[in-house]
């Protein structure tokens, strides 16, 4: 009972972002030392106990990371809409975001990876009106961040994509999205991307525990 | 409170509670820093290399620009940015390996005070304008049709090589000029003019890792010598099996010093005594033979007295019979060198002609000395310079004047000794060009401020100023795109002004980069070391083309040596030691973070300027590490604080080279002293360099404690044993067994 109602509290901890270190610092002593009383019992009660959560099917061998967050709207140049290309149309992220399987960053798409498509496929829509003078210009489009870590964090795709998809027995890699969902949510049903999850040091320890993941600090705080 | 002034309590007043929060947070608050949605922008590739891929670096190669030695370099680029600097192994200059101040050139080029647009002084104001506007204005000056008499233009420039040179070289006969000045404060000079005399080649090899003995005579060749970490890797080899023997004499001990296995304090000025003392002994004790030197030398030789020579060097007796034995017991197989504060005295070039006397006695020439290489390109060759370059320049503005003048890579502003005067006299030049990255004290004065590429973003060929075992063209290659639209190469620069001089022939080129690419176009396989035609391509991957060379033999001429002793002055008892350091250099680099926070590798200060005093000077002007004292010469005074030490002799005071900037950017600007401002305009005897090391000064005490800010408190062990040190000689006998 204890232990179902430090879990429910701990993921609305995750997705109160508004419990930052800015409001602490303006907040008066006694309500940081209550605070610092909840919340360490949170940390040091959340682990493990929602090791029998949702496991997803298409992706054997894995415990998928819990936690939401209600991210901002991000304005983009062109609001790239994700779920005609990855739902509807079925492609892989890797075919555009390509970098991840080999690189720490997944990469944003070249912009002539766009235009082998784009110069013949659905020439008329805004959008694409708009990416065609883009690149007529000689300019990618100045597209915003809204994934990130901090600076001192190293976080790999390359590593995760290799433990969750290509080694992973029965992973088929049609369903790579799958996976991607872990950390960026359901980007196959989005128009531009929405951060939807914490991506903060519990929501990787999480799943670090879950899944058997490395444990030394310095495999991320290198 | 912003966190601009945030003072130490309000500071840890913030930390306590940070921490606070962070014990709140534990793991899971979302800190700050990852809330950065939408704030980034993330720029894709157009069309990407197939060899870039983000997050993973590519490593170029280049050349490194910190210091005139042009070492190799390999720099790792991600994401179209310079992260990270090494050594280029191919380079036969630095063999992979790379200094502080290399390291440290990132900080050059992504500096916030870079100069970013070209600007013309209007109303004694800089007021932006367009680089054609710029250039237009120097056509005016300059331009076929501007009626420029050459000998009324000159050019101040740090030392240069390779196709810049020859560019400059081009453009300064096209104006129908000779006033080419190179200035280097830190600089070989008077050394190179006694090898020049003596040996007939000014920079011979010192093949230190052949030696099995070297005496350093002022010379700091691992520290701010012509190529410091080309010595520092000969230097591995001459310390292995069977290790080498070092001793090290100067005033003040330099990094060279701090790695000796002898390391003795000497007068300042009297380094041609302790040469020919040493001479003495190897003549009369040890038996060598001294009937190849002329008459004159063996008399200068044999009259020497040991015990008379100690009371006038400071350097004991003993010590003198110690060096002369490691010396004797490798004829051959040893090295004297002479520089730095040897170099830079009155009589500096008769130290260095003493210390020649040592190595032909020794044998050494044509051994551990060795020829330099007959380059095949004489054109391209290193120009180095020293302080002459900067008299002869203020010698051209007092006679007749000059009408315009250009500088590049120097600031002698900056690094000109007051009593010259050069500040007041620029202001009679009505037309001043500053072609440089930063805001240093000569662009302060310039009527027009040109901003250039930082060498990450430009292209050179570097010509090193002591070559290796192969002597090598180093190429110099961007590694990413210019910073700034509005900033221009230097090489560019030349090129356009020398197109409006001679369309004919330099018309063809569109830029720096096709007129070296066409001239790399096809490099000869007869002028390569291995005999295979070199690419554009090939020389760019490895970053050196070894060019093949032209055989050379030394000859030594020694004619006489009159060493004499400085002379006595009352007034100004003690002599200023204005030290270079592998670090900040001449003063270029103190707008470098990195470099201003790397300790001394001997005070261990950080940040500031200090005087090295000896602790019985210090006993008699009562102060200790901390305090400030005043230091005057008959050309000024400047106020610095003390750091107490071992390692200078009681007659010298040791400031270093490099702070003291007015402007020069946010990290420089109002730090510390510069020694330079209040040194004498003497020159030393027999060349047109500054005896930059023999200014007599007198201190006083001027303030009690300030901050000085240092690693460590002191350079003793209290007693602790926290590392056990046993003597060179207990190490020889026990094999450090001890």
């Amino acid at each position: 009972m204890l232990a179902t109602h430090l879990y429910s509290a701990g993921r609305a901890l995750d997705r109160g972002a508004s419990c930052s270190a800015s409001s602490l610092l303006s907040s008066t002593m006694s309500r940081a030392v209550a605070l610092l009383v909840v919340c360490a019992l949170l940390v040091f009660g959340s682990s493990g106990v929602f090791a029998a959560s949702n496991k997803n099917p298409l992706v054997p061998n894995a415990v998928p990371p819990e936690g939401t967050y209600d991210g901002e709207d991000v304005k983009q140049p062109i609001e790239f809409p994700h779920y005609i290309h990855a739902d509807v149309n079925k492609i892989n992220c890797m075919y555009c975001h390509t970098y991840a399987r080999r690189s720490k960053v997944a990469g944003i798409p070249p912009t002539g990876k766009c235009m082998g498509c784009h110069s013949v496929i659905a020439t008329d829509k805004p959008r694409i009106k708009k990416l065609t003078e883009y690149w007529e210009k000689h300019e990618p489009p100045p597209w915003k961040k809204v994934h990130d870590v901090p600076d001192f964090v190293h976080f790999t795709h390359e590593k995760h994509l290799r433990r969750f998809v290509f080694d992973n027995k029965g992973m088929k890699v049609e369903n790579v999205s799958e996976v991607c969902a872990f950390c960026h949510g359901e980007v196959k049903k989005m128009t531009v991307a929405h951060k939807v999850k914490p991506l903060n040091m519990g929501f990787c320890r999480r799943c670090h525990e879950a899944n058997n993941g490395p444990h030394d600090c310095w495999k991320c705080h290198k | 409170m912003g966190l601009k002034n945030i003072n130490r309590r309000g500071f840890l007043k913030l930390m306590g509670w940070s921490g606070v929060g962070a014990t709140v947070a534990g793991c899971d608050m979302p800190t700050t820093v990852t809330l950065e949605e939408g704030k980034e922008t993330v720029t894709s590739y157009l069309v990407p290399e197939e060899y870039a891929i983000p997050g993973i670096g590519v490593w170029y190669s280049s050349t490194c620009r910190q210091c005139p030695a042009g070492c190799g370099l390999h720099g790792r680029v991600r994401e179209g940015r310079i992260l990270k600097l090494e050594g280029n192994p191919d380079s036969p200059i630095n063999a992979g390996k790379l200094c502080q101040m290399g390291q440290a050139g990132l900080q050059g080029h992504y500096n916030p005070d870079r100069l970013r647009t070209p600007k013309v002084r209007k109303d004694g104001k800089l007021v932006d304008i367009t680089w054609a506007e710029a250039l237009d204005l120097i056509d005016q000056h300059v331009g076929a049709s501007s009626g420029l008499n050459g000998a009324r233009f000159a050019w101040v420039s740090d030392s240069v090589s390779g196709h810049q040179a020859m560019l400059i070289d081009n453009l300064m006969s096209a104006l129908g000029s000779k006033n080419l000045f190179i200035h280097e404060v830190v600089n070989s000079e008077v050394a190179r003019s006694v090898n020049q005399a003596v040996l007939g080649d000014a920079t011979p090899r010192y093949q230190i890792g052949k030696a099995h003995a070297i005496l350093s005579i002022g010379n700091d060749f691992l520290g701010t010598g012509d190529s410091p970490v080309h010595a520092s890797t000969e230097y591995t080899e001459f310390r292995s099996s069977p290790r080498g023997v070092l001793g090290v004499v100067e005033p003040k001990m330099t990094l060279t010093g701090a790695n000796a296995d002898l390391w003795m304090a000497i007068r300042p000025g009297t380094e041609g005594v302790f040469a020919l003392s040493v001479a003495n002994v190897l003549a009369t004790k040890h038996k060598m033979a001294i009937d190849m030197l002329p008459k004159a030398i063996q008399t200068a030789i044999m009259k020497r007295n040991l015990n008379e020579d100690a009371r006038l060097t400071g350097v004991s007796g003993n010590h003198v019979i110690r060096v002369a034995k490691w010396l004797s017991s490798n004829p051959g197989r040893s090295i004297v060198m002479v520089g730095g504060t040897a170099e830079g005295q009155v009589n500096g070039y008769q130290n260095g002609v003493a210390a020649m006397v040592l190595n032909v006695m020794l044998g050494n020439v044509g051994k551990t000395i060795v020829a330099s290489h007959e380059f095949p390109f004489p054109q391209l060759e290193h120009r180095a310079g020293g302080t002459a370059g900067l008299l002869d320049f203020v010698k051209a503005i007092d006679n007749g004047g000059l009408d315009v003048a250009f500088f590049s890579g120097a600031n002698p502003v900056y690094t000109a000794p007051a009593a010259l005067g050069l500040k007041d006299k620029l202001a009679s030049i009505p037309f001043k060009v500053s072609f440089t990255q930063f805001d240093d004290e000569t662009s302060q004065l310039a009527d027009l401020v040109l901003p250039i590429l930082s060498p990450m973003e430009d292209w050179a060929t570097i010509v090193p100023k002591v070559q290796g075992e192969e002597a090598v063209i180093s190429m110099q290659q961007p590694v990413m795109e210019p910073l700034y639209a509005d900033t221009r190469g230097l090489g560019d620069i030349v090129l356009d002004l020398l197109k409006k001089r001679d369309g004919a022939t330099y018309g063809n080129y569109d830029s720096y980069y096709a007129y070296l690419s066409q001239a790399f176009a096809s490099f000869p396989a007869n002028m390569a070391a291995d005999g295979k035609a070199v690419t554009w391509n090939d020389a760019l991957a490895k970053g050196v083309i070894a060019v093949k060379t032209g055989e050379k033999q030394l000859k030594a001429k020694l004619d006489q040596v009159a060493v004499a002793l400085p002379e006595e002055n009352a007034e100004y008892p003690l002599t200023l030691i204005p030290t270079p350091r592998l670090g900040l250099w001449d003063g270029r680099h103190a707008n470098i973070p990195w470099l201003q926070e790397a300790p001394d590798q001997i005070s261990k200060v950080v940040w500031d300027s200090w005087a090295e005093i000896h602790p019985n000077l210090a006993k008699q002007l009562g102060v200790e590490t901390g305090d400030a004292i005043k230091i005057t010469s008959a050309q000024g005074a400047i106020d610095v604080k003390v750091y107490v030490f071992k390692g200078i002799h009681p007659d010298a005071i040791a400031v270093p080279l490099g702070q003291g900037h007015k402007g020069y950017g946010r990290y420089a600007d109002g730090r510390g002293v510069n020694p330079l401002e209040i040194l004498d305009t003497a020159t030393v005897d027999g060349t047109n360099e500054l005896a930059l090391y023999s200014t007599r000064v007198k201190v006083e005490k001027a303030r009690n404690k300030d901050t000085l800010v240092m690693m460590g408190d002191h350079d003793v062990q209290m007693g602790r044993k926290m590392v056990s040190t046993v003597t060179p000689d207990v190490f020889e006998l026990t094999g450090g067994e001890a």
